[in-house]
């Protein structure tokens, strides 16, 4: 049986209760077109049920709620399916299973959640802010995972005094700090004025990234390895090529 | 706002310095702008693969000395610039704003005297802290023959301070760098890992360069061996407590018939990074890895070359080994090791449990058992023939092929 949900917390946890004792479930949010044959169910967000699934898998594993959150933002197909194992793995052990690094439902999670952190981390570096004429800091980007929010802390951390934006144009949603709190609202598109020094300084950031460079130890692959072509579209120093 | 001009003549000159790290301080914001990040962070790779974490930029390439090796040395006609320290300071917290960067890498060429370069270098890193209030990372090149009491000084507003070792002996550093020598060099490092270990022992280490000293040197300049090397490096960790050194395969920028006209292949920079990996994390010495007079081999890498010396310790039981046997185990990596002695504890390991938890087997399965039983080849000549690389393809290996060297190369920890 499919098991379709809207993508919520809560409405996975239903789902997860509700396809607990089905040994062929398969959980999924994307509404793909079934085989003929199959059979499938929307499973309606219930909060109590949710809440008590939570009780349950916290008792179980302090950090499973934690481990659901990152599995459920990843971009991955199939996450829905992968936390769903998972959990049920947590929950039929009765304790934390996240070190049997042998067993496959585990090594997905793991790998799976490993890849969120991993591009969190990778955004860090990778984010490119742009100065708007009213001080404001505007990055567009587009993430393989959703995670804009969990950007905030970083750059809050480091820029208490810049209001800033983080827009995750293919999900159309922003993380926004307005200098004092953050919050996240759909945002679908950006006007954004430019200081008057804003070109001055990529122009400056592109001359750097072109004379730090040495020519004659060129290797190409390695770049693309460690940035993937994907995330250049935001980064001024590849937009570009400066000559120099 | 600096000049293009002036900012690609000040970078070209620092631009063959390797170290870009930005890992190992935590410092916070006071109530400016900018932090310590611990793993340390890349923001981009330029086309030579390489990791730009810091703005590493030279105060001045307007040298007094003449290091043969140098582009920036005295003698040569070249386009010559100075920064201000408020231009540099400026570059700084508007690449910073914009993510950029991760903070600033300031070195100088011995602009007109070691306490004039000094004191400029100690003047911008002080204004950019007190007067900019930036808190993100900075690391300071020390210059030879400069003031005690200013490099001190220095100490107190960065994070990370290097003096560059250069060459791998005195000899050779007497004839290619010829104004400096050991004394030089390894003084003030010696005075600052001491006064690193007081405020240590005051528990006020954050204060004093939180991320300690590194070094580099160039390799295939001189003559001296990898044994050579690696015994300087292990000395360099145990005696002066360094945190990292650098190794840079020479690239020819200046004709002297001194130099070697060809750059070094970069695979030994390559080898010599995996036997320092070895020293620092797999609890190898240098004695172990390489014999003084000899280089590294080729078409292994060090840890399996060691391994075929010592048959003796093989095949280790991946169920039981303990963690320091299963690190020398070539092909498993620290990260293998660990998930190998957290997985065991569940359940027994098999060969095929091992694919699944992606610990890369082909050069592993030839010095181990899973529950008693052997998956590799017969003979260690049937071994060695399998694991060594050809000559042409070993050329091609990528300088960050291993697993280690790829994530901190990532974690801008190269």
């Amino acid at each position: 049986m499919i098991y379709f949900f809207d993508g919520s917390k809560e409405a996975f946890l239903t789902a997860f209760l509700e396809a607990f004792p089905d040994a062929d479930a398969y959980l999924t949010c994307t509404q793909k077109q079934l085989s003929i044959g199959q059979e499938s169910v929307f499973v309606q967000s219930d909060e109590v049920r949710a809440a008590k699934a939570e009780r349950r898998l916290l008792q179980l594993d302090k950090n499973s709620l934690s481990d659901l959150s990152l599995l459920l933002r990843s971009g991955q197909t199939g996450h829905e399916q992968i936390a769903y194992r998972y959990l049920k793995k947590i929950a039929t052990e009765g304790r934390p299973v996240r070190k049997m690094l042998a067993d496959d439902d585990v090594v997905a999670a793991v790998e799976c959640m490993n890849r969120v952190r991993w591009e969190i981390h990778r955004l860090h570096g990778f984010i490119r802010f742009m100065e708007s004429a009213s001080g404001a800091l505007y990055a567009p980007f587009s993430p393989d995972n959703d995670v804009c929010d969990l950007l905030v802390p970083h750059f809050r951390a480091r820029l208490p005094q810049f209001p800033f934006v983080l827009h995750d144009v293919s999900r159309k949603k922003a993380a926004i700090y307005d200098g004092k709190n953050a919050f996240v609202a759909p945002l679908e598109r950006a006007e954004v004025v430019l200081s008057a020094d804003e070109q001055g300084w990529q122009a400056l950031w592109k001359r750097y990234y072109a004379s730090v460079n040495i020519p004659s130890r060129e290797r190409l692959k390695q770049m693309r390895g460690y940035m993937p072509v994907r995330y250049w579209k935001f980064l001024p120093e590849k937009i570009s090529p400066s000559d120099g | 706002m600096i000049t293009e001009e002036k900012l690609k003549i000040l970078t070209e000159g620092a631009k063959y310095d390797v170290s870009c790290s930005s890992s190992g301080s935590s410092r916070k914001n006071k109530g400016g702008m900018g932090n310590g990040y611990v793993a340390g962070c890349c923001h981009s790779f330029t086309p030579d693969g390489r990791c730009i974490s810091l703005l590493k930029i030279l105060m001045s390439n307007h040298c007094i000395y003449s290091c043969r090796y140098c582009p920036n040395r005295a003698d040569p006609d070249i386009p010559r610039a100075v920064a201000t320290p408020e231009e540099i300071c400026e570059l700084v917290i508007d690449f910073y704003k914009r993510n950029y960067i991760e903070g600033l890498f300031l070195s100088s060429a011995v602009y007109r005297s070691p306490d004039y370069t000094m004191e400029l270098l100690l003047r911008t890193v002080k204004m950019l802290r007190t007067q900019y209030n930036f808190h993100g990372y900075i690391h300071l090149k020390g210059i030879p023959r400069a003031d005690m009491g200013m490099v001190r000084q220095a100490a107190l507003y960065v994070d990370r301070m290097s003096y560059n070792i250069e060459l791998p002996s005195e000899r050779s550093l007497k004839l290619l760098a010829p104004q400096k020598d050991k004394e030089s060099l390894l003084s003030p490092m010696r005075a600052l890992t001491q006064e690193k270990a007081e405020y240590a022992q005051e528990r006020k280490s954050s204060l004093f360069l939180p991320a300690g000293q590194t070094t580099q040197m160039i390799v295939g300049a001189s003559p001296e061996s990898d044994g050579q090397i690696l015994r300087l490096t292990q000395s360099l960790y145990r005696n002066m407590g360094l945190k990292r050194v650098y190794y840079s395969s020479y690239v020819p920028v200046v004709h002297d018939s001194v130099l070697p006209d060809k750059p070094v292949g970069q695979l030994r920079e390559h080898r010599l990074y995996q036997a320092d990996w070895l020293l620092r994390f797999y609890g190898f010495t240098a004695d172990e890895i390489a014999p003084e007079g000899e280089n590294l081999p080729m078409d292994l890498d060090p840890k399996c070359a060691w391994a075929l010396r010592n048959p003796q310790f093989f095949p280790v039981e991946i169920n039981r080994a303990p963690l320091e046997a299963l690190l020398r185990v070539p092909g498993i990596g620290a990260k293998s090791a660990y998930k190998i002695t957290e997985a065991r504890r569940f359940a027994a390991l098999g060969f095929e449990d091992l694919g699944r938890m992606r610990v890369v087997l082909k050069r592993a399965r030839h010095f181990i058992t899973c529950k008693g039983k052997y998956y590799g080849a017969k003979n260690e000549s049937a071994v060695r023939g399998l694991l060594a690389a050809p000559a042409e393809r070993a050329e091609q290996l990528s300088l960050f092929s291993d697993r280690e060297t790829a994530l901190a190369a990532l974690t801008g920890d190269l």
